[in-house]
């Protein structure tokens, strides 16, 4: 293992030196106690401190609503497409974010690699920041594989020792970021590459109550042993707010629409949710979903199926907990998962 | 990127929501965790809050009809012809012709300033929302500043109640802020009592649900007042008031009114039971309740039950009444009625008029004007603010015509909304993503939207443009901004003294009380008043189905509430969801239960011709078990416009309801 030492007083000129070429994404506080992932203008505003920001990183790789390109059909058609090219460091970034990102890869860069995702993913790096303990009381990536720390799918991964941050190198990309700062760096010692993983034990054991039973729920999806009964009580319970897949680091469902405005018009993307009625119906008004319970059914079956899971490379919940904050209802993941094992919805 | 914390636009619940600004556009929603309602939550509506601002349906021009068109024109055109056009009503007919409406999508501070324009301005005491018909039974207290319809208590104790009483509402379709407290509530034992008519997600989870046949919501909560008061005999015990309320419900025994209700008495003595046990009981209702014309009458029975107070200690329960609109209960503080002034002060208070007199510097329009309903067949000009009368109103074409009837109609609003189209006058207001203000949701809390993004083209801030117009009619507002106006609010509504503009939306701003409740250390002291007899009376002899009519009709306005909402049909990826009635049920959806569409031999989404002693109409079926036997139901706001129900009268405040009515279902033509 790589891995170099960052000295707590030396970070925020090794964040001054990421602006200088690029959005450093990182969470920060908005208005009094809210913290979301954004740009940040100064280093002193990375909040180290934080629990889990309020949404993963999507809104910067798949935005809510994006502009795919400009169209006029004044004189023949004439389409522009935009293309957000600007480079970004996802700085300290959870590990169930960092993890969810491996599963938006495979949906948008696989057969068919989606050109406004990439172009943003391409030029993205990502510095994970491990969690000592767990951030909030929602929290299970330790049912996900997904943290609270990680062995792959980021550039750097930062564990703050009393000494500093130990910077571990994921990729070739997170080498060049610290050989371009090697003046900032130290190399790390044994006993501090010891203490990480100390600290990862000790860190998995404070997850508390929220615990989700991914395997077994599993395997009774992929053999299609649910009891159609326990979707029915999830359709019950669940109001079809949408929250869970907004908030889901690896929802990816998408609709696109034109906008026209005499005969200049915009082609966006926009979040929609395979849980609302009209996702999957059709113009003649058929709706091979016409139930919440199938809707339910296929979005379970998508998460954490074998098949999909096989698809993905993993099964696509990250244990970040926001489905759990952001119900309004009691139809989460933990809240589901449970209700597979026991055959019945609490 | 920037994060503008401001509220959400659609319900009551005022929820604390983020709009993502990037380069003056907002390009998303999503919820506040710190918010005291939010609490990281949002409904369907609110994480796509951001795509009504900047659709291309928005209004940006001023438009002043020319013949049979609307043209654009300048602010300058079309404040002169709104002048000239509301003069022209003055001079002929004086200000008793001129009708003027709120909105309870608008700010606080727009209402408030409506309100100074038509009482001093224009000198007419016609003010009101039409909104105030479909979902409020709004019930004064004589002599009282509180009202019945206004929460006493706040939406977090739904956090460690032991027992919700959910009274007509079904949160999860209204109110999903408050749904959610409630699912959450159950995992740690929170126990539901639910009546209404329709089984919705809630009631079926409920521990108890009373399925009262609609039109007897009055008798059921009589009765309960009944069992709490004449058998429990201990609740009340010293209270005033508590004697009248004992003899007023002294009949009403749960077996008496069992035959009226269709809820056993077995069924109402245990709801009694668990109430009266319980320590930390809730009480919420909403729209669902106004499905009678006795609905005032039940609002303030529940208000006495609550006051009555349950478990040991017998502690006042408080209640929260669940607002359809994010700032119904604001546009109600500022005196957007007919028959108050703003802060509930009433209009004989000679006090407390020339406390507005004085600071309006003019005098006021002291009389009780016409009310929403009544305006548009008895005046001659109208200035509509943000208002969708046409949905609320029964029988929106008549409306429609009687507006188009009018010598002048203003309306001024953020989309080409019906009664725009068939306006003289149409001006471009601002969303509510582009102008600060406050709102004041359900549990009267005031908090601060937040402008975000600037209004497309020309669009303006709604109380700007008042200003501008009473400004052109010589008497010139002195504000500059939203907090000015607030700050003016303060000083003169006893309610909200003590309320300063809150500087973020998401901390939840700042609840208000009455001066008396701040005394008192916040808690809001309300009266029993006994149902009256000829309320309890009507309740029982209300339409009922017979041979030849078997099945009961009823209007419900929590089934699908939001569906063809002008703000949510214009957001451009949900805009489906929220008009699938339309799309799948466009005369009207009928719903039946599984029994009755098997009698009828009827099939679900089949059309079906429906006879009612008014007239007749087509729907489309659904069949669903949500009906009780022998009930039929349909979306309130497509009930107005089938042309069958009968339209009786809410004896406590005159609004009219679409009774519960007696119907035939055959095969269609």
């Amino acid at each position: 293992m790589t891995a170099r030492m960052l000295p707590h007083e030396r970070i925020d000129e090794f964040v001054a030196r990421l602006m200088q070429s690029a959005e450093v994404v990182a969470p920060r506080r908005v208005e009094v106690a809210d913290v979301f992932y954004g740009p940040v203008s100064s280093p002193g505003e990375v909040a180290w401190d934080y629990g889990t920001a309020i949404e993963p990183l999507k809104r910067f790789l798949l935005p809510q609503r994006e502009t795919m390109l400009r169209f006029s059909t004044d004189g023949g058609l004439k389409v522009e497409a935009e293309c957000d090219e600007r480079e970004r460091v996802f700085l300290g970034v959870r590990c169930c974010d960092v993890t969810g990102l491996g599963v938006m890869d495979a949906m948008y860069g696989g057969d068919i690699p989606d050109p406004y995702y990439m172009s943003r993913r391409e030029r993205s790096t990502v510095i994970a920041l491990t969690c000592l303990e767990a951030p909030e009381e929602t929290c299970f990536c330790v049912c996900c594989d997904a943290g609270p720390f990680l062995t792959e799918g980021y550039d750097q991964q930062w564990t703050s020792l009393p000494e500093g941050m130990l910077v571990e190198i994921g990729s070739e990309r997170g080498e060049a970021l610290a050989r371009a700062n090697e003046d900032l760096l130290a190399p790390a010692e044994l006993d501090q590459i010891a203490a990480r993983y100390r600290l990862a034990r000790e860190a998995e054991k404070t997850f508390g109550d929220f615990k989700s039973y991914i395997a077994g729920a599993m395997a009774k999806l992929s053999m299609n042993e649910v009891d159609p009964e326990v979707w029915e009580q999830a359709a019950m319970r669940c109001t079809e707010c949408g929250g869970c897949t907004y908030l889901c680091p690896t929802c990816s469902c998408f609709t696109v629409t034109d906008r026209m405005n005499g005969s200049e018009g915009v082609r966006e993307r926009h979040w929609d949710a395979c849980l609302n009625n009209c996702y999957a119906r059709e113009a003649s008004g058929h709706n091979p979903r016409p139930e919440r319970s199938d809707r339910l059914r296929a979005r379970f079956f998508h998460k954490i199926s074998h098949q999909w899971a096989e698809r993905n490379g993993r099964q696509a919940c990250v244990g970040c907990g926001r489905c759990v904050v952001g119900c309004m209802a009691w139809a989460h993941m933990p809240a589901v998962t449970e209700g597979i094992r026991r055959g019945v919805m609490t | 990127m920037a994060e503008i914390a401001t509220v959400c636009p659609y319900c009551g619940c005022g929820c604390g929501l983020y709009l993502h600004v990037r380069d003056g556009v907002v390009v998303g929603a999503s919820p506040s965790r710190s918010h005291p309602v939010a609490e990281g939550r949002l409904c369907l509506k609110g994480w796509h809050a951001h795509e009504v601002v900047d659709n291309p349906g928005r209004l940006t021009r001023p438009l002043v009809r020319r013949g049979a068109e609307l043209v654009e024109a300048t602010w300058e055109e079309a404040r002169s012809a709104v002048v000239a056009g509301l003069g022209k009503t003055l001079e002929t007919d004086g200000p008793q012709a001129i009708g003027v409406l709120g909105s309870a999508r608008c700010t606080n501070e727009d209402n408030y300033a409506l309100v100074r324009f038509a009482r001093g301005t224009l000198q007419t005491p016609n003010i009101d929302c039409s909104l105030r018909i479909q979902c409020v039974p709004d019930a004064p207290q004589p002599g009282e500043a509180w009202r019945a319809g206004v929460s006493t208590g706040q939406i977090a104790e739904l956090d460690d109640a032991d027992l919700v009483l959910l009274v007509g509402s079904d949160p999860t379709e209204e109110h999903p802020a408050v749904g959610a407290r409630i699912y959450q509530g159950r995992q740690r034992g929170l126990r539901v009592v639910a009546l209404s008519t329709r089984k919705h997600p809630l009631a079926r989870l409920a521990d108890l649900h009373l399925p009262v046949r609609p039109g007897g919501e009055l008798r059921l909560i009589a009765s309960l007042l009944h069992v709490v008061l004449a058998e429990q005999g201990m609740a009340g015990e010293g209270r005033p008031g508590a004697e009248d309320l004992r003899a007023s419900v002294a009949d009403m025994s749960p077996e008496v009114t069992a035959a009226d209700t269709g809820v056993s008495a077995d069924l109402v003595r245990q709801a009694a039971g668990l109430y009266l046990s319980s320590e930390r009981a809730v009480i919420v209702y909403s729209a669902g309740l106004a499905l009678s014309p006795q609905s005032g009458a039940a609002v303030q029975a529940l208000h006495s039950l609550a006051v009555l107070g349950s478990g040991g200690s017998r502690r006042q329960v408080p209640v929260l009444s669940l607002l359809c609109r994010n700032n119904l209960q604001g546009c109600r503080d500022m005196g957007v009625a007919p028959d108050v002034l703003p802060g509930y002060a009433s209009l004989g208070d000679d006090a407390a008029v020339q406390r507005f007199e004085q600071a309006w510097q003019c005098e006021l329009a002291r009389g009780v004007g016409l009310s929403a309903w009544e305006m548009p067949g008895q005046v001659r000009a109208m200035y509509v603010m943000g208002d969708d009368i046409t949905r609320s109103i029964p029988d929106p074409e008549a409306t429609l015509s009687a507006l188009e009837a009018l010598d002048f109609l203003v309306v001024q609003d953020i989309f080409m909304s019906p009664a725009a189209s068939v306006a003289h006058v149409v001006l471009p207001a601002a969303s509510f993503a582009e102008q600060d203000g406050t709102w004041t949701n359900l549990e009267r809390r005031v908090q601060r939207t937040r402008r975000a993004v600037s209004p497309p083209g020309e669009a303006r801030e709604d109380w700007r443009i008042i200003a501008d117009v009473s400004r052109a009619m010589g008497k010139p507002f002195p504000y500059e901004g939203p907090q000015q106006i607030f700050e003016e609010i303060s000083d003169l509504l006893p309610i909200y003294a003590g309320v300063f503009y809150p500087p973020l939306a998401v901390n939840g701003g700042i609840r208000w009380a009455t001066p008396e409740a701040r005394d008192a250390g916040g808690q809001a002291e309300v009266m029993p008043v006994p149902p009256p007899a000829e309320a309890l009376e009507a309740a029982a002899s209300g339409l009922r189905a017979s041979d030849q009519y078997p099945l009961l009709l009823a209007a419900d306005p929590t089934l699908r509430p939001w569906d063809g909402e002008v703000m949510v049909s214009q957001t451009l990826t949900v805009a489906g969801e929220f008009t699938v009635l339309t799309k799948d049920y466009p005369d009207g959806m009928l719903c039946l239960n599984p029994e009755d569409a098997k009698r009828f031999q009827v099939r679900g989404g089949r059309p079906v011709r429906v006879v009612s002693p008014k007239g007749e109409c087509q729907m489309q079926v659904r069949v669903t078990d949500e009906a009780p036997p022998g009930v039929a139901l349909v979306p309130h706001h497509q009930a107005t416009r089938l042309g069958i129900m009968e339209i009786s009268t809410d004896q406590a405040g005159g609004r009219p309801v679409l009774a519960p009515t007696p119907i035939s279902v055959g095969p269609a033509e």
